[in-house]
Order: structure tokens, then sequence, then C-alpha cells
């Protein structure tokens, strides 16, 4: 019988890995100036919304807090960056481990609640969190615990092998892939089945033995350790982080994408993440109002709400699915 | 043995179980009643699920003190009412759902699976994905779940609602055999009378959520009280 499964490999997920190797291969050579900038933060929110999008997918819940816990891993980067002398992974690993331990504070009060009480708990911290950053900012080489100096900033370290641009989107795009890799690993043992019993219903999931705060404590913690990284890695890919990036509405309006896109895969998440990034770059090239960019993004999450319950990536792949077939 | 003792539970202000108090003895018994008695309930509170006065116990090993997850570990399993699958699972991981959770090593689970899935005759769905199954092939899975990991207590809330007569019939005979596959004390609510008189051993009536009857199922069917909660007429012969 075919338990050992887990290193199978689906028809998506080699779709996946050949769009990465698509990405990894071409994207840094055709994308030139300020679009690599573009695409090297579009990778970071695409992390992070890999972690919106299996929390809402597998297990029903609703965080409206990963833009902010994203901020928290970017500090924690920044603030490793300029008072250690560390390498660029030892740093990545800190903020990801202390955005992880948020993820699980976040989660404390969270554990008792559902739907949109949940929703309401992790927007409420994203507004705490606004509130923070806005307040200390981010540290920049300065003195002291917050680090802030006035002027300009002191150098950030990128990784070893990826210092200039081009590299260092690859090297965000390896990570994007590493991190897709880790949720499906999850979804494919113990903790995924969990995750299903618990989105099923906690009935359901006590009637399998399983321990519903902890898995969810878990999710939340996978969450937050993507959230985490992911800010680590646009600090890296800036240099130096600005409050506004991480604003609570942040949060809604990468949560929202991501319903656009569709939770259920890597395509939707992507989709997310260029719609996050890339879209609103577009704009800003060809002059249009960015407040446009609000409007399509509005209607399109009616469109995905009333008619494509696995969003935009969904109706892809259904749409390949039938022109497959027709051929 | 599955002893229930005093088993009292309350709904604000409703009294949904009244000190119900029964022994079941038998390897397979059955709880019926009318809509609304309290049978899920009784399910409900021997799962953990609510709050509850009296006193439950398997084989004098009393469980009251466990929460609803522990409860699986011990040895206790159960379907609901409505089927509790995960859809997006496989069949297979709707079984691993529960051995994952188990006090066993690695060949132990995977040698629970196997023998469920051989016992229940089910090696065709392994791969399908929980969403695809009819209603039948759902009622299959949930007994495999409840057979898996040498469960102490088996608990079925109307197994074969929704089936059609072949696909009762077959399910009663699966059931029939959970005493030889596993050492658990079953307990089955089904509103189908002859269901329950085929598998059933022993027979709890509620109504009311008050023990109107109990014990050999021919005998409790036979009960006029019984007769009466089933039409509605009770207090007529009282
Ligand atoms: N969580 C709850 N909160 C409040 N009342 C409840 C709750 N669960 C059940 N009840 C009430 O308790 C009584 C018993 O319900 P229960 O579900 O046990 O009935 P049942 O015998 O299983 O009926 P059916 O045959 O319809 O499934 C009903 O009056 C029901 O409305
Ligand atoms: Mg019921």
């Amino acid at each position: 019988m075919q338990i050992t499964q887990i290193m199978q490999m689906t028809k998506s997920a080699k779709i996946g890995l050949l769009f990465a190797l698509l990405a990894f291969t071409f994207l840094p050579v055709l994308a030139g100036g300020q679009w690599i900038k573009i695409f090297i933060s579009t990778g970071c929110f695409i992390l992070a919304a890999s972690g919106v999008a299996f929390m809402y997918a597998r297990l029903g819940m609703v965080s409206l807090g990963q833009v902010a816990l994203m901020g928290i891993g970017g500090w924690v980067m920044l603030r490793m960056n300029h008072a250690f002398d560390l390498p660029f992974e030892i740093n990545l690993a800190v903020a990801g481990a202390v955005t992880l331990v948020f993820g699980w504070l976040l989660a404390m009060p969270a554990l008792k609640m559902r739907g949109l009480y949940l929703a309401l708990i992790t927007l409420m911290a994203a507004g705490g969190l606004e509130v923070i950053f806005s307040t200390y900012r981010f540290p920049n080489g300065g003195e002291g615990f917050w680090g802030v100096m006035p002027s300009v900033a002191a150098p950030f370290r990128r990784p070893l092998v990826a210092t200039d641009d081009a590299d260092y989107l690859r090297y965000i795009i390896f990570a994007i892939v590493v991190g897709f890799l880790i949720i499906e690993l999850h979804m494919r043992a113990a903790p995924g089945r969990a995750w299903a019993m618990i989105r099923r219903s906690e009935a359901a999931a006590y009637a399998s033995g399983v321990n519903v705060v902890y898995y969810k404590a878990w999710a939340f913690g996978l969450a937050g350790f993507l959230a985490g990284t992911s800010g680590g890695l646009l600090a890296g890919g800036l240099g130096l982080l600005d409050p506004a990036t991480f604003r609570a509405s942040e949060s809604i309006m990468l949560f929202a994408l991501m319903v656009v896109g569709g939770s259920r895969g890597w395509l939707g998440v992507v989709i997310a993440g260029v719609l996050y990034r890339v879209v609103p770059a577009l704009f800003n090239d060809w002059t249009i109002d960015a407040d446009i960019a609000l409007v399509i993004f509005g209607a399109a999450l009616l469109h995905a709400i009333i008619t494509a319950p696995n969003g935009l990536s969904g109706q892809l792949i259904d749409l390949f699915g039938k022109v497959g077939k027709r051929t | 043995m599955i002893s229930l003792d005093n088993l009292t539970v309350r709904f604000g202000g409703v009294t949904a179980l009244d000190a119900i108090s029964a022994h079941f003895t038998q390897s397979i018994s059955g709880i019926i009643g009318p809509n609304g008695a309290g049978k899920t309930t009784t399910m409900n509170a021997i799962s953990g699920f609510l709050d509850y006065d009296g006193a439950i116990a398997w084989n004098d090993e009393k469980i009251d003190a466990l929460n609803p997850f522990k409860r699986t570990r011990w040895g206790l399993r159960r379907s609901f009412q409505k089927e509790q699958i995960a859809d997006d699972l496989t069949v297979l991981d709707n079984l691993l759902a529960i051995t994952d959770n188990l006090p066993l090593s690695r060949d132990e689970k995977r040698a629970e699976v196997e023998q469920a899935i051989e016992s229940l005759a089910i090696t065709r769905l392994v791969n399908r994905k929980a969403d695809s199954l009819n209603a039948y092939e759902k009622r299959l899975t949930d007994l495999g779940r409840c057979i898996i990991g040498k469960p102490k207590i088996v608990m079925l809330d109307e197994p074969c609602g929704g089936l059609q007569q072949e696909e009762t019939d077959h399910l009663g005979e699966l059931i029939l055999k959970i005493p030889t596959l596993t050492q658990a004390t079953t307990l089955i609510i089904d509103h189908d009378v002859d269901l329950i008189s085929r598998v059933c051993a022993e027979t709890l009536v509620l109504d009311f959520g008050k023990r109107i009857a109990f014990g050999e199922t021919a005998k409790v069917l036979a009960d006029p009280k019984v007769k009466a909660a089933y039409l509605g007429v009770e207090e007529v012969e009282a």
C-alpha cells in the first residue's frame, strides 16, 4: 500500500517547479533597473502570501496580520544586521524564528475563536504593530535597541552568494520554492491531515484524536515563520524598511488578493503577489492613477467571491483543462 | 461494557438528558427514540464534547476526566449523524488522520490502517478524494475510521442515514463484524428499527431526555411505552 507517497510529485508541482526554474533563469536577465527591485519585493510578498493562503485553504482561518508579521521579521533582520556581524542566513533564521514566536502569541487569544472573531483579533494585532512600527521605525544602524539614526542608513549585508540584485532575485525565487515545499510537506504528513480535520469541524478533529489547540498554534507558527523570513528577505532586498509598507491595511490587501488569486495552490499565491506589487508598478509606469488599481482589485474580489471560489488560478486551471481536452 | 450512571446534560434551562443510567453489557447495543430525544446528546457526552453530570466508564475504566481528543487516543471512536470526513483528503488520509494521533509505532499504525481497509474491502477507495465518494462510500470510510487502532468504544450515530435498503443491509453486516475485528463495545443510534433489531442485542430507548426502556432489544421494542413514544401518544396509557 502506498503510505510512502510523501515524495510523489503532482502535475501541479512539476509545472510549478518548471515555472520557478524559468523564472530563476530568465527573470533576472530580462528585468532591468527598477523592475528587478519590484520583482524582489513581489517575491517576498508571494512567500508571505503562501502563509495566509494555507491557513485559509487548509484550516479555514482568516488571518489579517500577515504583512504586519513581515514587519516583525524585517525589524529583526535589520536589527541583527546592524548589531552583529553574522551571516545573512543566520539573521534570516533568527527573523523567521522570532516571528514564528509572534505567530504563536497571536494564536493564543485566537485559538478559542473562529471565523470573524479570529480575523478581528489578527487585524487588531496588525493595527497595534502598525502603531509600533510608525513610532519606533526600523533599525538603520543607529545607536541603542531601536537603532534608528535620522539621516542616512548603514549598509546592509546581503548573502555572499547574492550580493547584486539579479542574484538576490534568484535567491528569493529559491526561498519561495523552499517555502512552498515546507508547506507541501506539512500537507502530506500528520499536520496536514490534522488541519483538514479541523477545517471539517472541531468535532471531526476531536474524533480523530487531534489536539486542536496544538495544531492551530502550529499553523500560526508556520505562517509566522513564512512572514518573518519574507520580511527578512524584503529587508535584504531594499536595505531599509519603511513603516508604511506594513500598515494593517496592507495585510488586508494581501489577504484579499490571495482570495482573488486563489488559495489552494502555488499559482494563486503567485498571482496574489503579482497583483499586489507588479500591477501597481505597471500602473505607475503607464502613469495611471494607483487608486484605479484599488478599484480593479475590488471588482476582482467581488468576481472571486461570487463566481470563482478557487480564485483566478482555479479559473485558469479549468480553462487550460478545457483547452487541453479539446486539442 | 459501557456504563452510564446518572448521566445528565443541561442546555441552559433545558434538561436534554435527565439522569440516564444504562449498563450496556452486549458487544453491540442500540439507542433509539424520537427526534430530539437526546440520542446524539448521549453520544456527545460520552465523547466529552459537552459538560455533563454523572459518570461514564468502560469495563470499570472511568473516562470522565479525559478531554475529547484524549478520549479518542484512549480508544473512543465515533461517527456522526452527518458524516464528518475531510473532503479534501483521500480515504487513506482520512484513516491516517486517526492513527497519526495514536500512541503506536509506525509499523503498528500501518498494520492498523491495512487491517481496516481489508476488513471493509475498500482497497479500491483508498486513493479517492473524499469529496468524490457517494454517501455509502463515505459511510464506509467513517466505519473504517471507527474500527482503526484497537478501539474500546465505537459509537455510530445513524450510520445508515440516507442509504438505500441494500446498502443498509451491507453496512449492517459490516457493523456485525465489529466485535470480531475489535474488542470494542459498540453503540448504534438509528431510526431504522429493522436494523436495530438485527444488529443490537440490547437497546436503550430515550424520549424527551428520559430513559423509558432498556434491555433486550425484542422486549424493549414490544414495550407499550416505547410504542407510545414512537406514535407520540404517550400519557394515554399511563
Ligand atoms: N448544543 C445544543 N444546545 C442547545 N440545545 C441542544 C444542543 N444540542 C442538542 N440540543 C437539544 O437537545 C435535545 C436533544 O437533541 P439530540 O440531538 O440529542 O436529539 P436526537 O435524539 O439525536 O434527535 P435526532 O433523532 O433528531 O437526531 C433537542 O431538543 C435539541 O434541540
Ligand atoms: Mg441525533
